[in-house]
């Protein structure tokens, strides 16, 4: 559907796929990009598509060389996109920050889909300041038209002024679907050819460099172009109103806070009191075409997550044309009208709404929302975040737990970022002590290592994927081989980028498009560093634990266990049990074994449940992936693994 | 602290009022109960939370409140009981008769034969015991043959975690009628289990027939001990380690080498912290106990006796039957020398009563004893 369908046919589409269309009628040639949700769609759907369209699309190592990737591209003349989620724009930044010095030669986009409320991330960072701060454009959806039109768009408006430009994207926009009208998709053939033949300060050839003494000229041009797009997004059919002449209120909304604001005026019934002014391109500010609207108001809310980054900017915008515009009283974060985190739903509009224009919102009746309350108890419980049941993760911080327990010195595992993450919770034995970025848990662990000298005592541990591995920790690894820390890292090798959708990465033998790739070996790459390597399979519990033991004793550099077993999910695994599980009704002792539950109550496998009408575990078989890895942590034996055929 | 009968509480109790509280002797009675437990390199760790209320842990720890009168009575005639020493029915010195045990053991080698003979006469099939491990660490295994027993002849001054060992072992089939040379920690431990058993463990309890106690001064942390001897002997294995009698104020470590002295006083800053607290020195909760000889013949003669204590029936069985067997030696215990060994229970106790009262803070807080418990007030009667 995404090439098959044509001009004017009208479908259903994710914001995402909408993106990944608009591209493709644009004409991209090259698409880098990392997993990360809410993005990693784009570049998937785009990598199945690609041998039909001309297209090569890569999943890189990290965000910083999607960017690099992508930009070769856009030197080489051709049209290209860098996808990624709000962390992976930090990670990009630095070459970001040169890149929009000098500037783009084909049409060069950067997707950013963003996670206010992290519903998939660790923080709700923002990219759309980078905009600000690197002076490029910055455009958001506000639909899921327009996720598909201004995807287009942008390449040639890239074009235009020679620069990257930033589009912005939500959870709500990029995972939530909505109709959109299809456009034609090009027969473009591309030829690519890098012209550093040529003044080293010229735009469309010569060498891609900046030194100093070049700055000041190229910062200036980099500036003056910017400048330059004010006319064009005073016309720009993104940015629209609607709405009374004179608002009572003049609401400034962009991104998928354009839909919870149609939402709220409709419910609140103030379409005749409240002006809904959607920004599409949210940097540069359209000058004129705000300056109109801002004029013919005295009241403004702003309305955006996560930080009030419009809200500023147009209150500086309004400050320097007071004479003409008149005090203008705005509400937005700084007030508290509308909450400065987390995301936003039309319940925390209406509520900003109402409050200004001093109405009650409509609200549940009262016994209804007591029902509601009530059946969500039963209906909808809280539920803990879990490993899937078979997750080789589970197995191994098992072993982790009772190595760190057993060694009773107070050891800690400085964690990461991926399925493994879910550690610090009880499906992970609690085993994590620090979450921050990609590679972190390593970086911190190379810090901690180097304590000792002053009265440190504590073993250190650090734990990453197989994919982060590559993405960030291997820095991190030669820092440590080389400053002697003290630590272990463990890297837990389910053979993919799990957590996103089970992506491949340079040690998987395959690549974006499906064609076969050579994979790089993480333990010859630690050994050749000059770390001591053991491997291990984490379902092996008793080998496992005495592995980490050992190294955990051993107080003489780095040590790395590799502890590799696929994913439960991943396409080797899934829909094959390696064992038929059962309980053994004699040797289960339910509630008198002593062990108080230790297989539902701590170990916590989704596939084993609590028979409360037969005091005895159960193995639910619907759920049960199979991994076996249960028989061995039942002090009874009363957990049976068959060997399925 | 309450002053009452053990009654049971939990993981969490035995936490706070043991582990954490500088208490814990390492017997491991906890351990190989349920999954929450561990011991390793010298150290009692909780694996897991668990969130009972009342836990066998509990109750079979000897430092958590203890009613020695209600201990004594289950198995000991009362006409035997003495304030200093528990039960004695006799004090004996002996040896094995066969010199090539005596040659490959601590001392007089009793324990190895009472423990073989036991074996092969079937009245216990399987025998608990602790023995070396690799960087001075121990282990406790369970042997069923008689020939295996040698082999873990000498002293460990690392606590073993035998009784760990013995819970795994009476839950297999293999084993039906137990025999443990245990700690005084250890006996005490396995006195309370058998006392009061949970009604889960009452068939692999009822599997202890034997308790061979060890007379014990104190044990050393391996955690000090370890760093101690690296510097003192390197790597080589260590043949054997003896304490001779206090005047010679040294601890004798034998290895391939030879024999080389260490202070006393450098070894004393690696005793366990908690065996401050113990007031058993002849390990009271057994059926014999076994020690070095003491007698005016001097060490050199000494250190290839022991002195042995019958506290039980059972104890008088096999010492009679190691005797006329011809596989036991036994020498009258010189005149004095039951006097002698009580004055120095005694001390032990006194020194225990005193440290406890510092340590609660409150002279009639005793921590894990009762100080109206009439077996403590026979000792303040006595100290």
């Amino acid at each position: 559907m995404l090439i098959n369908g044509r001009k004017g046919q009208q479908v259903l589409m994710m914001g995402n796929e909408a993106i990944a269309r608009g591209a493709l009628e644009a004409g991209v040639n090259v698409v880098a990009g990392y997993p990360g949700t809410p993005s990693s769609e784009i570049t998937q759907t785009l990598a199945r598509v690609a041998p039909k369209r001309n297209l090569y699309v890569e999943w890189s190592v990290n965000e910083k060389v999607a960017l690099e990737v992508a930009a070769a591209a856009s030197f080489a003349g051709l049209r290209s996109m860098c996808v990624m989620k709000q962390v992976g724009v930090n990670v990009a930044a630095d070459f970001l920050l040169h890149l929009a010095l000098y500037g783009t030669r084909g049409g060069m986009v950067l997707v950013s889909c963003e996670d206010p409320g992290a519903l998939s991330s660790t923080n709700e960072g923002e990219s759309r300041l980078y905009a600000q701060m690197m002076e490029f454009p910055l455009l958001e959806p506000g639909d899921f038209q327009e996720a598909l039109d201004m995807t287009r768009w942008a390449f040639e408006l890239s074009e235009s002024i020679r620069n990257v430009v930033m589009i912005r994207s939500v959870t709500r926009m990029s995972h939530a679907s909505g109709n959109v009208t299809l456009g034609e998709l090009p027969e473009r053939t591309a030829r690519a050819y890098y012209d550093f033949k040529g003044p080293l300060l010229g735009d469309m050839a010569g060498p891609v460099a900046t030194l100093p003494g070049t700055v000041d000229f190229m910062h200036r041009r980099q500036q003056e172009k910017l400048k330059k797009l004010e006319g064009l997004y005073d016309a720009s059919p993104f940015n629209t109103y609607t709405g009374p002449e004179g608002p009572e209120l003049l609401v400034i909304t962009s991104s998928a806070c354009h839909l919870y604001c149609r939402e709220a005026i409709e419910l609140l019934e103030v379409s005749g009191r409240v002006g809904l002014l959607k920004l599409g391109t949210t940097w540069p500010l359209p000058p004129r075409w705000l300056e109109s609207h801002l004029t013919a108001a005295e009241k403004v809310l702003v309305v955006e997550e996560v930080l009030g980054c419009m809200e500023n900017t147009i209150k500086a915008f309004a400050m320097e044309r007071i004479d003409r515009i008149g005090p203008t009283a705005f509400f937005g974060k700084a007030d508290g009208a509308v909450p400065s985190t987390n995301e936003l739903n039309p319940d925390r509009v209406m509520a900003a709404m109402a409050g200004i224009l001093q109405i009650t919102p409509p609200g549940l009746a009262p016994e209804y929302a007591a029902r509601a309350a009530e059946i969500a108890k039963t209906g909808a419980p809280v539920r803990a975040l879990t490993l899937c049941p078979g997750c080789p993760h589970r197995a191994s911080f098992w072993s982790i737990h009772q190595a760190m327990a057993m060694d009773d010195r107070e050891g800690f595992v400085c964690g990461d970022i991926g399925c493994y993450t879910l550690a610090a919770a009880g499906t992970g034995f609690h085993a994590l002590k620090t979450i921050h970025a990609m590679g972190s848990g390593a970086g911190l662990a190379s810090g901690f290592g180097k304590l000792a000298a002053f009265g440190f005592h504590q073993p250190v541990m650090a734990v990453c994927g197989d994919s982060t591995f590559f993405h960030a920790v291997m820095p991190a690894l030669v820092n440590a081989v080389h400053h002697r820390a003290n630590i272990t890292l463990v890297i837990l090798d389910n053979s993919g980028t799990a957590m996103t959708g089970f992506q491949p990465h340079p040690g998987i033998g395959v690549d974006a498009m499906g064609g076969t790739a050579p994979a790089l070996d993480i333990p010859d790459i630690c050994r050749s560093m000059g770390a001591k390597v053991s491997l291990c399979d984490p379902f092996d519990i008793p080998k496992t634990r005495k592995t980490l033991l050992a190294q955990v004793e051993d107080t003489d550099g780095v040590k790395v266990v590799v502890m590799r077993q696929p994913c439960a999910l991943s396409p080797q695994r899934k829909h094959k049990k390696g064992f038929r599980m059962s309980i053994d009704p004699e040797r289960c002792l339910g509630a008198s074994c002593g062990c108080n539950r230790l297989c539902t109550r701590v170990f916590k496998c989704p596939g084993l449940t609590w028979d409360r009408e037969n005091d005895s575990a159960r193995i639910d078989e619907v759920i049960c992936a199979g991994c076996g890895v249960c028989a061995s942590i039942c002090p009874s034996g009363a957990i049976q693994a068959k060997e399925d055929a | 602290m309450e002053q009452h009968e053990n009654l049971g509480s939990g993981q969490e109790d035995l936490k706070r009022k043991v582990l954490q509280n500088e208490l814990c002797t390492g017997c491991s009675a906890c351990v190989h109960l349920c999954p929450y437990f561990e011991h390793y390199r010298d150290k009692t760790v909780i694996v897991h939370g668990c969130d009972g209320t009342q836990g066998r842990c509990y109750a079979y720890c000897p430092r958590t409140p203890t009613d020695l009168s209600a201990l004594q009575k289950d198995h000991f005639d009362p006409k035997d009981l003495t304030p200093e020493l528990g039960a004695v029915k006799s004090l004996l010195v002996t040896r094995a008769a066969d010199p090539a045990i005596r040659a490959t053991s601590q001392h007089g080698g009793t324990v190895t034969t009472l423990v073989r003979l036991a074996l092969s006469e079937g009245i216990i099939d399987a025998a608990v015991l602790a023995g070396r491990k690799e960087t001075f660490l121990t282990e406790s295994t369970t042997l069923s043959r008689p020939d295996e027993v040698a082999a873990r002849a000498k002293t460990q001054f690392v606590v073993s975690p035998t009784v760990g060992e013995f819970n795994e072992a009476a839950g297999r089939d293999d084993a039906r009628r137990i025999g443990v040379v245990a700690t005084p920690c250890q006996a005490l431990a396995l006195a309370k289990m058998r006392h009061r058993p949970d009604p889960a463990d009452a068939e692999k309890v009822g599997k202890l027939r034997l308790v061979i106690g060890l007379f014990c001064g104190w044990a050393l942390s391996w955690e000090k001990l370890k760093p101690l001897l690296e510097a003192r002997i390197g790597p080589e294995p260590i043949v054997k380690i003896d304490i001779p009698p206090s005047r010679y104020q040294c601890m004798e470590v034998t290895t391939e080498s030879g024999r080389l002295s260490i202070p006393l006083s450098e070894v004393e800053a690696c005793v366990r912290e908690n065996c401050r607290y113990c007031y058993d020195m002849t390990g009271e909760f057994s059926d014999i106990s076994v020690g070095s000889a003491r007698s005016p013949e001097g060490w050199e003669v000494d250190r290839g006796w022991n002195q042995t204590l019958v506290r039980t029936p059972l104890g008088e069985q096999l010492v009679g039957l190691a005797r006329s067997r011809g596989v036991l030696e036994v020498k009258d215990a010189p005149p004095g020398a039951l006097a002698k060994l009580m004055a120095a229970a005694l001390n032990k106790k006194r020194g225990c009563l005193e440290r406890l009262k510092e340590k609660s803070g409150r002279p009639d807080d005793l921590i894990y004893l009762r100080a109206e418990d009439p077996v403590v007030t026979s000792w303040l009667e006595k100290v």
